[in-house]
């Protein structure tokens, strides 16, 4: 195929195209999908449940399995859950901040007691520490499975190839997929949403065991075998260890990945943060969603930070030694009263150095380390707290910020909804995004373009990156989205998704290429970005839905700020790779600076850019479900409405649509992704 | 008695070794092999035999095969066919078990890239070999503790590898291969990553150290001076076969082809060559008073005979005369290159 010249061939795939669209305009079987195709799974779907239903006390499968595994699952959720709220809530920062001091200093120790003061002053400390609980548990079952089973994929080529697709499939699907299977075995409740996070947060745990342990250097192996290590010595005197950053990146991404549905997992009956949420939002109390949303961030910088740092030290290979700590600015220097705040931390820092030492001189021989001191200093502090009575954080310390977010919103609506009758506002602004852009493409999509030249489209797509495999899955996966009933659904989202990933090109490549060429920009924008993929999809909704009521446009926005920081991000990075001496040889030839962008870095940059608009189509996709939360129609909105209606197999069926289109696009995108690395590889 | 045998030691990197190793024609060169089959032979038909408590260095460009010749020999590298034999024992024929015991108490190695465990200090580094055979904590510390003292590290033991300079970083490498005071000592271009300064210290130090350790040992290189040095005797290895095997003498004086003399060319032979390996039989000496050791060089030689025209007697450590040598035999060697 790729014998044929490029222009020909894009030229004979239009004129197929269109001959396609002219001759199904007189095949009705061509241009609509034909109903009568459908495979009519919902039914069977829907008895299935009910059967499950009507069985789960009864039949073996739910006595000896599902319902064993539910009832240790909940015991042990429970009980950590109870512990957190009876322990008096100065103890649990006492001890995050003693562990976060010994793990990588006075810095993070203080933002973690920020962190988790913050969740107590928005009169969340309950909810913070249920949902705290749940992810403890969630996260370290997922470590639990994933990192033996990295290990064992990382020494076993044949398990390996098993599980790559199968874990590749499950970052494609979206993470409504996940709970569809566990509602049905599980019903609602806790446990449910702990398995479904598990499930979630597993392929990372596994993948970057598995990378990291088959990236241990073969010298090293060769001089563990040298010295007659059997195998097992060597993995774990040299494999593991060496392995462990890559292993504790894995851990942090699995703890982002489970907190990134707390939300969801909400749906399904996790109670917690997730819960005020989701309450919140169906009552369209935006200033709590907002708390609880911003709980739920600050939870997320806790732990991700707290897990970074973790994994920091095991690279370091030494303790850091305590050199002063700077509170302010370097430019505050001279100033008197901060040196002195500065000193008094230091001295304060020191004495309880000490005093830990101290302890620990006291300790028996084979207790003797900071962590026991920790433990004892900790639980010395709790008896008289625990006498007092102290547990949650005190409720009239709230200084909630619900009640002005919710006046603001008040206030919006009013003025700016439609500033003064003017049809300027986002009211008018969301009907014309509506009317004029979304509606159109949804009927051009649906209705317009046949079916068939969709797939043939796609085809074409496929086709030209040489992969015939590739071609292949690509129409089956979409006749099978035609097959379940869900075609009109599919375009209805592939049309927001293309909207989404446009306005997400048209933003971040700029934007990307502004910030490889101005470190200020880079510097100001990098946090943003961090942050941006710090926060859990759902919080996005929130701001979101306070300026343009629920529906399509509220989902877009949000699925837009969530999902640009890849393009950002890797165009950045890919121009900023471009190798100087290329850079130079075009200016030397007199290029001007336009045309050294465009002639030279672009073009080399390619490779990244393709990279980002995939990842950042892969992130609209994932959106564009959740979005169907807040009345975003499509595939997400059947989903949501399958749940909603008892009538999950509409939301199996639609999940399924979901995970072919995410697939057919994510593949194509890869595929030619790797075809622009290929080819700048050849041209360097 | 020699420690180590190696009989016939083949081996060919690619899918069906076994099949390639059958068919071999002997003339086919290396180059003709791999285009024909696909394969690469990168041992081939290799015996040597190695004596206890000499250091055998293995020479030979990039790529000649040594790295694959020497973890033949505990099995690193599965040989393709032939027999390594240690103390008597086949290695080839041994079970994983006696064979990781031959690794953990026999056998240990220094490598180019140092191989260094990152995560481990340098006193675990050193003890990694006494760990995996199970001696306790106490006592591999204990042991270890000596032998940095005895590469100069003491004070480093409890410093992590990457603070270490690359010369002090082999230093942990050896000392690691020496902690489970192994027979033989497997060297793969333990030097040749170091600055040339830092290169000629470590020699020194080897040397220095084999002098009370007296270990056998096995040590690549592809720097011929570093060869001369070193070897109490030398195997040149050109593509995955041995040229030639000698004593630094011996190959000075009767390089065996072109390859060979393409090593020696810039040797300063003054200096490589001995009474010894240029003598004439004993029973031309004239002079009777005066005789020269063996070991002699030809540089301490040249003041000897240049005033006279008489056959010096050259006598052995036993005070023997083993041979004689003249003016003549001494320009005649300084002048064949
Ligand atoms: N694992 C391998 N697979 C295929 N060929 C190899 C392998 N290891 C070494 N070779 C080849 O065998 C030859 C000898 O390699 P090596 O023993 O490393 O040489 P040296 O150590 O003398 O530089 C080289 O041509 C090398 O390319
Ligand atoms: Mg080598």
């Amino acid at each position: 195929m790729t014998s044929l010249k490029s222009r020909s061939y894009w030229l004979l795939s239009l004129g197929l195209v269109v001959l396609l669209f002219v001759v199904a305009q007189q095949l009705p079987q061509l241009q609509l999908f034909p109903e009568d195709w459908n495979l009519g799974w919902r039914e069977p779907i829907n008895d299935f449940k009910r059967w499950v239903v009507i069985n789960r006390t009864t039949h073996w499968l739910f006595l000896l399995i599902f319902e064993p595994l539910s009832a240790v699952l909940d015991f042990v959720i429970r009980f950590v859950e109870d512990v957190l709220l009876w322990l008096p809530w100065p103890i649990i920062v006492l001890g995050f901040f003693l562990s976060a001091n010994k793990i990588s200093g006075l810095r993070l120790a203080l933002l973690v007691t920020a962190c988790l003061v913050l969740m107590g002053l928005f009169g969340l400390w309950k909810e913070s520490m249920q949902t705290l609980a749940l992810m403890s548990i969630s996260v370290i079952v997922s470590l639990l499975i994933g990192v033996p089973l990295g290990i064992w994929a990382a020494q076993n080529d044949r398990v390996d190839a098993i599980l790559r697709p199968i874990l590749d499939a499950m970052q494609t699907v979206p993470i409504f997929v996940y709970l569809i299977p566990v509602l049905l075995f599980f019903g609602v409740a806790r446990v449910p949403s702990a398995i479904a996070t598990i499930v979630y947060a597993l392929p990372p745990a596994i993948r970057l065991t598995n990378l990291g342990i088959r990236g241990v250097s073969a010298d090293l192996l060769e001089a563990a075998d040298a010295f007659g290590s059997t195998a097992r010595q060597r993995m774990r005197k040299v494999q593991i260890p060496v392995a462990m950053p890559s292993i504790l990146t894995g851990v942090n991404q699995t703890i982002m990945m489970a907190l990134s549905i707390v939300v969801l997992a909400a749906l399904i009956g996790s109670g917690g943060l997730g819960d005020v949420v989701l309450k919140s939002l169906r009552r369209l109390r935006v200033g709590s969603a907002l708390e609880a949303g911003l709980a739920i961030v600050v939870m997320a910088i806790l732990l991700d930070r707290f897990s970074a740092a973790l994994g920091q030290r095991s690279i370091q290979f030494s303790q850091p030694q305590f050199q002063g700590f700077r509170l302010f600015p370097a430019s505050w220097q001279a100033n008197g009263f901060a040196q002195r705040i500065e000193g008094a931390i230091d001295a304060l820092y020191v004495r309880s150095g000490n005093l830990n030492a101290w302890i620990k001189s006291r300790l028996p021989e084979r207790f003797r380390s900071d962590w026991a001191s920790m433990l004892l200093v900790c639980a010395v502090v709790a008896i008289p707290l625990l006498l007092l009575g102290i547990d949650n954080f005190p409720r009239d310390w709230n200084i909630g910020i619900s009640k002005p977010v919710d006046n603001l919103v008040e206030w919006m609506r009013v003025n700016l909804y439609n500033i003064g009758d003017s049809g300027i506002g986002t009211g008018p602004f969301r009907d014309f995004l509506i009317v004029q852009i979304f509606l159109p493409l949804t009927n051009f999509l649906t209705n317009v373009v046949p079916w068939t030249v969709i797939v043939l489209i796609a085809t074409v797509l496929a086709f030209r990156t040489g992969n015939w495999k590739l071609t292949i899955g690509v129409v089956l996966m979409l006749v099978f989205v035609g097959l379940l009933g869900m075609w009109g659904f599919a375009m209805d989202t592939l049309g927001q998704t293309l909207i989404a990933v446009v306005l997400c090109i048209l933003l971040g490549i700029p934007l990307g290429i502004w910030a490889s060429r101005n470190d200020t920009v880079d510097q100001l924008l990098r946090p943003v970005l961090d942050l941006l993929q710090t926060i859990p999809i759902f919080v996005y909704l929130v701001p979101v839905i306070m300026l343009f009521g629920t529906g399509s446009v509220a989902g877009l926005i949000a699925s837009l700020v969530y999902s640009i920081a890849p393009v950002v991000r890797l165009t950045n990075l890919g121009i900023r790779k471009v190798d100087e001496t290329v850079k130079e040889s075009a200016t030397a030839f007199g290029s001007t600076g336009w045309q050294r962008l465009i002639k030279v870095e672009v073009p080399l940059a390619l490779p990244e850019i393709m990279l980002g608009i995939n990842q950042t189509t892969m992130m609209v996709l994932a959106m564009v479900i959740i979005a169907g939360l807040v009345g975003a129609t499509g595939l997400g909105l059947e989903v949501i409405q399958g749940f909603a209606n008892d009538n999950l197999g509409r939301s199996v069926e639609a999940g399924l649509a979901m995970v072919m289109l995410a697939m057919v696009i994510d593949r194509i995108a890869q595929a030619w992704a790797d075809k622009a690395a290929e080819a700048a590889n050849l041209k360097a | 008695m020699s420690i180590v045998q190696l009989r016939n030691i083949w081996k060919i990197f690619g899918p069906t070794p076994q099949h390639v190793l059958k068919n071999i024609s002997p003339q086919a060169s290396r180059a003709e092999i791999q285009a024909e089959t696909g394969h690469v032979v990168a041992v081939r038909d290799v015996s040597l035999d190695i004596a206890e408590g000499e250091i055998f260095v293995v020479m030979g460009l990039s790529g000649s095969g040594k790295s694959t010749l020497i973890r033949c020999l505990s099995r690193l590298i599965e040989p393709t066919g032939g027999d390594v034999i240690i103390n008597g024992q086949n290695v080839t024929e041994m079970n994983e078990t006696d064979l990781r015991d031959l690794r953990r108490n026999t056998v240990s190695m220094v490598f180019q890239r140092f191989g260094l465990f990152p995560h481990r200090r340098v006193i675990d580094n050193v003890a990694y070999g006494l760990e995996v055979r199970g001696v306790d904590a106490a006592e591999r510390y204990a042991h270890c503790a000596e032998i940095l003292k005895l590469v100069d590290l003491q004070d480093w033991g409890n410093h992590y590898p990457h603070e270490l300079s690359g010369g002090m970083q082999q230093r942990v490498g050896l000392a690691r291969a020496l902690a489970v005071d192994p027979q033989i000592m497997l060297c793969d271009e333990p030097f040749s990553a170091l600055d040339p300064l830092i290169r000629r210290d470590m020699q020194n130090e080897l040397l220095h150290l084999q002098k009370t350790l007296k270990k056998t040992m096995i040590f690549i290189t592809h720097d011929f001076l570093e060869a001369l040095k070193l070897g109490d005797r030398i195997a040149i290895m050109k593509d995955g076969v041995v040229v030639q095997v000698g004593t630094p003498q011996q190959i000075v004086a009767n390089p065996a082809d072109a390859y060979v003399r393409e090593f020696i060319q810039d040797v300063p032979r003054s200096r490589v060559l001995t009474a010894e390996t240029i003598m004439g039989p004993a029973n031309a000496a004239t002079a009777t008073d005066q005789s020269i050791p063996a070991h002699t060089t030809l540089e301490e030689l040249i003041p000897l005979v240049a005033p006279t025209d008489a056959a010096l007697p050259v006598v052995n450590g036993n005070g023997e005369v083993v041979g004689a040598v003249d003016r003549a035999a001494v320009l005649q060697a300084l002048a064949a290159a």
